[in-house]
């Protein structure tokens, strides 16, 4: 007998629960306690007894990867054991799935939303701060969540729906290739928010701007110790320091 | 509201972003830039909120919580810098700007228990990973997912104890330097605001890996500079 698809209720709680997936993070087995979790709605559909316990194990493997790259894998994962379970034949099995796109989508997504949309609705929104603008959280959140809460939601339903295609089709977003220029426009967005920093700045003291391109051999310096080691903690120590102990006896 | 509301309000919302950093959602609620201001707001003060959040938000940012690698607590640092100064003013000589930035860098290098906490939240979860597997064994998957949301306690509780530990020392050490720099910090005020988002900017030019990222910098900052002196 051939179990229906999901019904829209379990994938809905598979979706929800997919929030949670770091809910129980470990240094064993990172998120798989948190897979297993997202996946239970699911399992309990397509399996009973030992079988259900057998598929919550396979479940309970070492998985790492970027929490929001997981959704579109957790969902080919839903087809996987889906066809497994009507006894369907898999060119890839569900363990070698997993293990298989870990390590790639978890490069794709710290590149795309730690290392590029992160930055770039923080730029975005620090106009907005500086301006003193209550908009800028609300700027911040809309920017990142749009792509994040996208990815998690369609991509699980996607991953569902089209089962290994996923792989395929998250591959022509060229995902890698978007971050970077995302993160081109963020150093020149970035470029121009310290130019409006420090000309209000120079302006306050009234000194003259053109001081103000001294800025960016401090900042290329600043940058260039941060690569090398340099604790973003003890510059800003440093720093306030330098300027406290100067006011004090300058 | 009274000073004991405020406490237990941060208090919360220590715990309800501390969440987002990690355990649960990830919808960026424990960023600096929303987390403060939100504070900010509860309490009576969002602009206050919004600045503290503007100093903190590029600080860490460019410290990516990827696979074990625990970044600085900036969420609890911004929630607690910005209680602090809200909370602090009536005590202390000084108020204002100068405050919120003495705030801030009294916080801020006590993120590091917040790191600190966090991989204790991380090492407690390994029993549940045992006590997930040991219920499958049994035949209880039900067990085994709310092993999982036990996890969800633990964060609670490393963000709660960060906070705390934060506010706790911050107070005692502003009880302590405030006589000492209100008067050089208040003089400072106006570089120190500055360099704040300039040390945030040049740290994400380091780990952003653009090709030519400080060559870009330097023209769009040279461009922009000239053309509000122009304007």
């Amino acid at each position: 007998m051939e179990p229906d698809r999901l019904p829209a209720r379990v994938l809905a709680r598979v979706v929800l629960r997919s929030l949670l997936l770091q809910g129980s993070w470990n240094f064993e087995r990172l998120q798989s306690l948190g897979v297993l979790y997202a996946m239970a709605p699911a399992l309990r559909f397509y399996y009973r007894g030992e079988e259900l316990i057998a598929a919550g194990k396979r479940h309970l493997e070492y998985f790492n990867t970027h929490p929001f790259m997981a959704s579109p894998v957790l969902g080919a994962i839903l087809d996987l054991e889906q066809r497994r379970s009507r006894g369907e034949e898999v060119s890839v099995g569900v363990q070698d799935f997993r293990r298989m796109v870990m390590a790639p989508y978890a490069a794709i997504g710290d590149a795309f939303f730690w290392g590029a949309i992160r930055p770039l609705a923080a730029g975005v929104a620090l106009f907005f701060a500086f301006m003193g603008s209550l908009w800028a959280p609300v700027v911040y959140l809309l920017l990142f969540n749009f792509p994040h809460l996208w990815c998690r939601v369609a991509g699980l339903l996607g991953g569902y729906s089209l089962g290994l295609r996923i792989v395929e089709v998250i591959r022509r977003l060229r995902l890698p290739d978007l971050a970077v220029r995302f993160k081109e426009v963020t150093v020149i967005l970035l470029g121009g928010l310290s130019a409006w920093l420090t000309f209000f700045s120079l302006e306050g003291e009234g000194v003259s701007t053109g001081w103000g391109l001294a800025v960016i051999p401090v900042v290329v310096l600043l940058s260039w110790l941060s690569r090398q080691g340099i604790s973003v903690l003890l510059m800003v120590l440093a720093a306030a320091m330098v300027l406290v102990l100067s006011a004090q006896f300058g | 509201t009274m000073p004991a509301a405020d406490y237990l309000i941060s208090g919360a919302v220590a715990v309800g972003v501390g969440l987002d950093r990690t355990a649960a959602l990830q919808v960026m609620i424990s960023r600096p830039i929303v987390a403060a201001p939100l504070t900010g707001w509860l309490l009576g003060e969002p602009l206050v909120g919004l600045q503290v959040g503007a100093l903190l938000e590029l600080l860490w940012l460019g410290r990516l919580p990827v696979g074990a690698a625990i970044p600085p607590d900036d969420t609890q640092v911004a929630v607690a810098s910005t209680l602090l100064t809200i909370t602090m003013g009536e005590s202390l000589v000084l108020s204002g700007p100068p405050l919120l930035l003495l705030c801030t860098l009294v916080a801020m290098p006590l993120g590091k228990i917040g790191q600190l906490a966090e991989r204790l939240a991380r090492n407690w979860n390994g029993r549940l990973l045992i006590a997930a597997e040991t219920a499958l064994e049994t035949g209880d998957l039900a067990a085994a997912e709310r092993s999982h949301l036990w996890g969800l306690a633990h964060f609670a509780v490393a963000s709660l104890a960060s906070f705390a530990v934060i506010v706790l020392t911050g107070t005692l050490t502003l009880h302590a330097l405030v006589p000492l720099l209100a008067g050089p910090v208040e003089a400072a005020a106006g570089g120190l605001r500055l360099t704040f988002p300039l040390v945030g900017i040049a740290i994400i030019l380091g780990s952003l890996n653009v090709k030519r990222a400080r060559t870009l910098f330097g023209a769009s900052f040279a461009t922009a500079l000239l053309l509000l002196w122009l304007l």
